[in-house]
């Protein structure tokens, strides 16, 4: 709680620029995001596209961005440091994050194995979206999360204009915050907004019999839903993924807390403040360790977030996309 | 963010907040609220009114106050609540609009005002 001000006003700060700068909340400016699509021979662009925003790509950077912040939190709310600090992310800032994330092998791994399972099972259903590869750009969901409106419309209308460069009608989305983003907030800063976005788990469950007699073996197991604060809350995404699950021969097993009821993860405010999300991740991963040692989540948040309690309690956190990886 | 644009944010979350009627079921269900073991400022509730005491010049932007405001999850589960409650106020919303009033103030290289 000391200095929380100058602290959130350098996070804030450093955001704004990084994505001014680079369009990456983390300021990367080297293409990180499209190693997944390696061989998967998807058409660059087209009406009707998968947008990852980068989101499952960013996780191992993110974890080695929170471990930096956490260490330099002294420095950056303590005046003058913080422009020091903050300088030295602008010069070597995102070798040094990219240097680190080297050693999150596994994560990475993780995260390809998502992607590469969302990708397998629309094509089981005969779907097979375009990609835009480098051009893929974020969405800008944490500048509205921390209430930096006065950034948004640029970043969107830039975003925008680069989707109907490339004849975007139809989005496909992975993630629940960018779904939100585009489907919620894009169409209050553009008029006539004519892109419909949709989540995959919307897709499949749409399609769930053709995705079943794809499944090359079923999941016997049980397991334990996180849903995610943003698909129940936002989007209304509930039944999809317990239908889903069901045609992959799961059992679900509902937790405390769950579907529009669900408990937050603590994800959002990890940015800043890691002790608190500790706090509140730790009450939610008990409350499903409670019924079940196998957990699914369906958001890359929720995944870095809960993953980290894997060792200690004797758990596993399975993305919905890894479980599709390992079936198709 | 011109003048006129902040008196009606200020406006519009005075009013809204001036809607809640205390019944303060938004903030057991908060889990920042309950990581924090009952402070009632780490609440939805408490962040509403952090905002309308902000606003009409009760309070001062300090250390404690951002604290609080930026620690909301936004995972709108006091949303849900207040509906089931039949006062239907977008608390998170409002919670992330009054960072926006603050982010003028926080934003380096910005004209500094106050909420």
């Amino acid at each position: 709680m000391k200095r929380s001000k100058r602290f959130i006003s350098e996070v804030l700060s450093t955001l704004k620029e990084n994505i001014q700068r680079t369009g990456d909340p983390l300021g990367i400016k080297r293409v990180y995001w499209t190693d997944w699509a390696d061989g998967l021979n998807l058409q660059r662009g087209g009406e009707n596209i998968l947008l990852t925003a980068r989101m499952y790509q960013m996780l191992p950077y993110i974890m080695q961005v929170t471990d930096l912040v956490a260490l330099a939190k002294p420095f950056l709310s303590r005046s003058g440091l913080g422009q020091i600090v903050d300088m030295g992310n602008r010069l070597i800032g995102d070798k040094i994050i990219r240097f680190k994330a080297l050693g999150s092998k596994k994560l990475k791994s993780k995260s390809n194995n998502v992607l590469n399972g969302i990708v397998s099972a629309l094509g089981a259903i005969g779907q097979r979206p375009a990609y835009l590869y480098e051009d893929e750009p974020y969405s800008g969901v944490l500048l509205y999360d921390l209430g930096l409106d006065e950034y948004i419309e640029g970043h969107i209308k830039e975003v925008y204009s680069l989707l109907k460069t490339y004849r975007v009608e139809k989005i496909i989305g992975v993630d629940p915050h960018t779904v939100f983003m585009l489907k919620e907030i894009y169409p209050k800063y553009i008029e006539n907004y004519d892109i419909e976005v949709k989540h995959y788990l919307e897709i499949l469950s749409e399609n769930n019999e053709a995705l079943k007699k794809s499944c090359k073996k079923g999941l016997e197991k049980q397991f334990v839903i996180h849903d995610s604060c943003y698909m129940t809350r936002e989007l209304g995404i509930i039944e999809q993924v317990r239908r889903i699950s069901a045609s992959l021969g799961i059992t679900v097993v509902e937790p405390e807390n769950t579907k529009l009821d669900t408990a937050c993860c603590g994800g959002p405010i990890e940015y800043a403040f890691r002790d608190l999300t500790e706090k509140v991740s730790k009450t939610r991963i008990q409350e499903l360790a409670n019924v079940s040692k196998n957990i699914i989540v369906e958001c890359p948040i929720c995944l870095i977030n809960l993953r980290r309690y894997e060792r200690e309690m004797g758990i596993r956190v399975w993305d919905m996309g890894e479980l599709l990886f390992g079936v198709l | 963010m011109d003048i006129n644009e902040t008196k009606a944010i200020r406006s519009t979350l005075l009013e809204e907040a001036g809607k809640c009627r205390a019944c303060r079921f938004c903030i057991d269900v908060c889990p920042v609220y309950q990581a924090t073991e009952w402070v009632e400022s780490m609440s939805p509730y408490g962040r509403l009114q952090i905002l309308k005491y902000l606003i009409n010049g009760t309070l001062d932007e300090d250390d404690p106050l951002i604290y609080s405001l930026y620690t909301c999850l936004q995972c709108g589960r006091c949303d849900l609540l207040c509906r089931a409650k039949g006062q239907n106020l977008e608390v998170s919303n409002l919670i992330r609009m009054g960072k926006y009033l603050l982010s003028q103030g926080l934003v380096k290289g910005k004209k500094s005002e106050k909420v």
